[in-house]
């Protein structure tokens, strides 16, 4: 309700702040909403995607170029102009996006940065375009009843706008899309093996940006009604990309705050060109040393610095018990192979990670895999998991060959698992973590946004409420808002594993998950573990504790060079030669091990 | 929240029903204190450079009709403003300079910023005198828009007039930058050589950043050209030349206005630069008395040595301030008018302006003889 007021009020006040302006600073303000618009977008894609995005200027570009054109040229009205040049920017974002899909982080940078000064270079040179000279005379827009050539009432058709792209940028931030889109921000490969199609969700991004760039061509064509190549200069990027750190990129509405402020400094410096380079550059500086969150950052910076001071700690979150899935009531006496791994070599330059191995696991298994540091259990995983192509071999998961696929299409076909060293997304919560995995819908179905977004409301509400469920099962309830890096290690590893659960998998994959766990975690663990399986998953367990492994596998896999040396239950395999001197060493004593119990060993 | 939702639609309603925000503008301009007087150029970025010149040459002028006791008797206020070379802020400061009641401006230098700025200032009646040469200032046809030289299209017809027509040569080569200068001198060029029907012997195109031109070069050396036309700003033009000159190319080269200038020829080296035959308005500063009485005061006022760009706003600014004694410190378009009507005996040569805005028809050749550029005998 607060939150309501505080909405309805700022809409007031912007609804008669032209009441109280001069015909100069209604300019600046339109000029100011349109650059608004374009570092949301700007946040969209690097912010919350995670792509570094230098060609934002380049969508503005063509937004507003092919408005000028098509009105001028071809002699379009204003409207239709505008619809066609969105389309035209969508397109040249879907160009721009693509290097994206094979390279990252600064590369991207320059790639994209490359083909913001080609636009420019060929805006000046192309005579379509004008050349330097620009396009004059662009053609007002008109509505009825309405007079647009008055910056006054353009304010007005600006500030629709604005409200209704910034209110759909939130919606997306905010939802399954923005959801993923942190995710494979946060962290691209775990979010690939939760099934985020990661190429997909690159384009999407980068859509989405030219949306908002195409938008805010299309008004600056109307309000300036002329182009040229400086407006669209590497300058004025870069000016963006202030605006967006200035904000705080990870927050659409630090975005709209850091790009009216940068824009209201310039302004006021424009009275003193001696000075404004000076001060423009230490605001910039200032900010990124003393404020690294950006101005969107400080209110919760200063929240935590009074709460350090009166020294007030909220009642610290417990962890609950974990509470056992209902026993699946079907018999698991199949005999299925759920995954086939045939002679599967994995070279890397001149290692042999993987030589040759080959095992089978049937549905409903517990198997461990173990060997000495190196052996290459975690290749083996990331083979079987998508991450890695092996060099020669084959991967068969329910009955399908899928050797090679990407880890997105194996999450998809009910595989998933968790890291050896944590790959928690560090800054979602510990229920979005959660979300992103339930979330099982292709990012194909983004249309959902633009034409039902009702529905788009409806699953995610109904998300929630699984999400609910899976943290009440997991005993992880008081920490669903919490910040995942801000919880022990236990914890975390249990975040983890509810996560990996929660993507629905036929297949688990655990690396390592009793790394670090303290005696008492180790036993919950097993609890879990066998919990999971008893609901009618496979589990696949790579660990280094073998009480662990002895106590829950049913069948053990021995890796050793690369090889697979042993197979067989746990006692089988605990008294073979060839396990007792690769792996435990000739010092050690067999007797030291656990044997199973019978029971165990029969299930 | 409902009565506050109400509240809300009542009040939107009633505002909507009201009349449109901004409609009481009061008219600025006022009969006493200091004729105010705007400098928009750019002061930051690539082209502060130009900026700089164009403020100093319409200080100089200001200064001089102050120190005289102004204008009526009133003083004249100067200042000035950065449009960043980018036509979204020309725009901002076209609304700026109106709120404020500036009733002329001097500048910009560049033409992109000042046709964006051109419509806007025709609705708030401010004439502009401008520095920009481009043919697309021209074409915004607004009545409060004038140029203080001649546009981009006279420097290249009276190079190729002096070329062609009265030398007779037409084995031309070209070499011209991908960047804004350079594509308007390529298509002027080239049109002014056409209508002669004369055809390049090569088109070069580099990058307005490109530093070795061997590439290029080369390729001219095969054609053997008699001239080559130079269509980039003053550092690129010099490496051209003097790289022209390592690959034993003796061709003259040619140019307007950048080839002319002292940076030029430093870049390049005098030696290499020489028979340079460069289009320009303005020679040098020791051409006639009136150049060598302003480039004294130029040089005691700033330190520096006068060039094109000063003249040009110091003949702009001379023009606005002998129709504002004329017209009796008229505003809007009674300024623009006596503007129009003006004819200024400048450092450029004798003004009088045309509908259009352009004062000026033609411009002077003059050839790089000894590490100097002097008038070319015709």
């Amino acid at each position: 309700m607060k939150r309501l007021l505080v909405v309805a009020a700022l809409g007031v006040a912007a609804w008669f702040l032209p009441y109280g302006l001069d015909s100069y600073a209604i300019h600046v303000v339109n000029v100011i909403l349109i650059f608004a618009i374009l570092a949301i977008g700007l946040g969209l894609v690097m912010g919350i995607a995670g792509q570094v995005n230098l060609s934002q200027v380049a969508f503005f570009g063509v937004g507003a170029y092919a408005t000028a054109i098509l009105t001028t040229h071809s002699g379009m009205g204003f409207w239709v102009a505008g619809v066609l040049a969105i389309l035209a920017t969508v397109l040249m974002g879907l160009v721009i996006g693509t290097p994206a899909l094979r390279v990252q982080s600064h590369y991207l940078g320059i790639v994209t940065l490359g083909l913001a000064l080609a636009f420019t270079n060929w805006v000046t040179n192309a005579s379509l375009s004008g050349g330097a000279e620009g396009i004059s005379g662009i053609t007002a827009p008109t509505l009825p009843g309405v007079d647009l050539s008055s910056e006054y009432i353009y304010y007005y058709l600006e500030l629709i706008v604005f409200a209704v792209v910034l209110g759909f940028g939130l919606f997306v931030v905010r939802t399954a899309l923005g959801r993923r889109m942190r995710a494979m921000r946060d962290d691209a490969l775990a979010a690939g093996a939760l099934g985020a199609e990661v190429p997909m969700l690159r384009m999407t991004a980068f859509m989405l940006a030219s949306v908002y760039g195409g938008v805010a061509g299309v008004l600056y064509a109307g309000l300036i009604r002329y182009v040229a190549p400086e407006s669209f200069n590497i300058a004025n990027m870069f000016l963006l990309l202030a605006m967006v750190i200035i904000g705080g990129r990870q927050s659409l509405i630090g975005c709209v705050v850091g790009a009216v402020s940068l824009a209201l400094v310039r302004e006021l410096l424009v009275d003193h060109p001696t000075i404004a380079q000076l001060a423009y550059g230490s605001v910039v500086v200032l900010v990124v040393v003393f404020a690294p969150t950006g101005l969107a950052g400080l209110p919760r910076r200063f929240r935590a610095y009074l709460d350090h001071r009166r020294g007030t700690r909220g009642t610290a979150a417990q962890l609950r018990p974990f509470q056992p899935y209902e026993p699946e009531a079907v018999s698991r006496s199949t005999q299925d192979q759920l995954l086939r791994v045939e002679g599967v070599t994995k070279q890397f330059r001149g290692l042999k990670a993987l030589d040759d191995v080959s095992l089978t696991v049937s549905t409903g298994e517990i198997r461990g895999i173990v060997g000495p540091n190196g052996s290459g259990k975690t290749t083996l995983f990331n083979v079987i998991s998508g991450l890695y192509k092996p060099t020669s071999g084959r991967v068969i998961f329910r009955g399908a060959d899928m050797t090679g696929r990407a880890p997105y299409r194996l999450a998809r076909a009910g595989m998933a698992r968790t890291f050896q060293n944590l790959r928690l997304f560090g800054d979602l919560t510990v229920e979005e973590n959660l979300l992103v995995a339930l979330d099982r819908w292709s990012t194909l179905s983004a249309w959902r946004y633009a034409l039902r977004p009702l529905s788009v409301l409806r699953r995610d509400r109904a998300l929630r409420r699984s999400a609910a469920e899976v943290l009440e099962r997991y005993g992880l309830t008081e920490f669903a808002s919490l910040a995942p890096k801000s919880l022990p290690y236990g914890i975390q590893r249990r975040v983890e594993i509810a996560r990996a659960v929660a993507a629905d998998p036929a297949l688990l994959l655990l690396d390592e998950p009793a790394a670090g766990l303290n005696g008492e975690e180790v036993r919950q663990l097993a609890e879990i573990v066998r919990s999971i399986r008893d609901s009618g998953r496979t589990v696949i367990i790579i660990e280094h504790n073998m009480g662990l492994v002895m106590s829950l596998c049913e069948q053990i896999t021995v890796l050793a060079g690369g090889r697979v040396i042993a197979s067989g239950t746990p006692a089988e395999v605990a008294v073979e030669p060839a396990v007792i001197e690769a792996y435990l060493g000739d010092s050690m004593n067999t007797d030291d091990l656990p044997v199973p119990s019978a029971g165990e060993a029969t299930r | 929240m409902r009565p506050t939702l109400a509240v809300l639609a009542v009040v939107l309603a009633v505002a909507a029903g009201c009349s449109a925000p901004g409609s009481g503008k009061e008219e600025s301009g006022n009969d006493s204190g200091p004729i105010k007087i705007a400098v928009v150029d750019a002061q930051s970025g690539q082209l502060s450079s130009l900026g700089a010149w164009e403020l100093k040459g319409a200080r100089l002028a200001v200064d001089e009709w102050n120190a005289a006791g102004g204008v009526n008797g009133r003083q004249i206020q100067l200042d000035v403003f950065d449009d960043q070379g980018d036509p979204t802020i020309g725009t901002n400061l076209a609304r700026k300079i109106d709120s404020e009641g500036y009733i002329a401006m001097i500048g910009t230098a560049e033409s992109a910023v000042t046709i964006a700025m051109s419509p806007l200032l025709k609705q708030a009646e401010i004439p502009n005198i401008t520095s920009g040469q481009s043919p697309g200032l021209v074409a915004t046809k607004s009545d409060f828009l004038f140029l203080n030289g001649p546009t981009s299209t006279t420097y290249d017809e009276t190079l190729a007039k002096h070329i062609v027509d009265q030398q007779g040569i037409k084995s031309i080569a070209m070499i011209t930058n991908n960047g804004g200068y350079g594509k308007g001198e390529h298509d002027a060029f080239l049109k002014a050589l056409t209508s002669r029907n004369v055809t390049p012997v090569a088109d070069q195109v580099v990058t307005a950043d490109q530093k070795d031109f061997s590439a290029v070069l080369t390729s001219i050396r095969q054609k053997n050209p008699k001239v080559i036309f130079l269509g980039a700003e003053e550092v690129e033009s010099g490496l051209i030349v003097k790289q022209a000159r390592d690959l034993g190319i003796t061709s003259a080269f040619a140019g307007a206005a950048p080839q002319g200038t002292p940076v030029f020829l430093d870049t390049a080296g005098a030696k290499n630069a020489e028979g340079t035959i460069v289009s320009s308005p303005y020679l040098s500063n020791d051409i006639d008395e009136a150049s060598k009485k302003f480039a004294a005061a130029y040089k005691a006022k700033f330190n520096e040595e006068a060039e094109l760009h000063g003249a040009k706003a110091y003949d702009g600014t001379q023009i606005l301030l002998t129709a504002l004694k004329t017209s009796n410190v008229a505003t809007g378009k009674p300024l623009a008018d006596a503007i129009r009507a003006t004819k200024h005996d400048g450092l450029l040569g004798d003004f009088a302006f045309d509908e259009t805005g352009v004062g000026i028809f033609s411009t002077s050749i003059g050839i790089i003889k000894g590490g100097k550029l002097v008038a070319a005998e015709s």
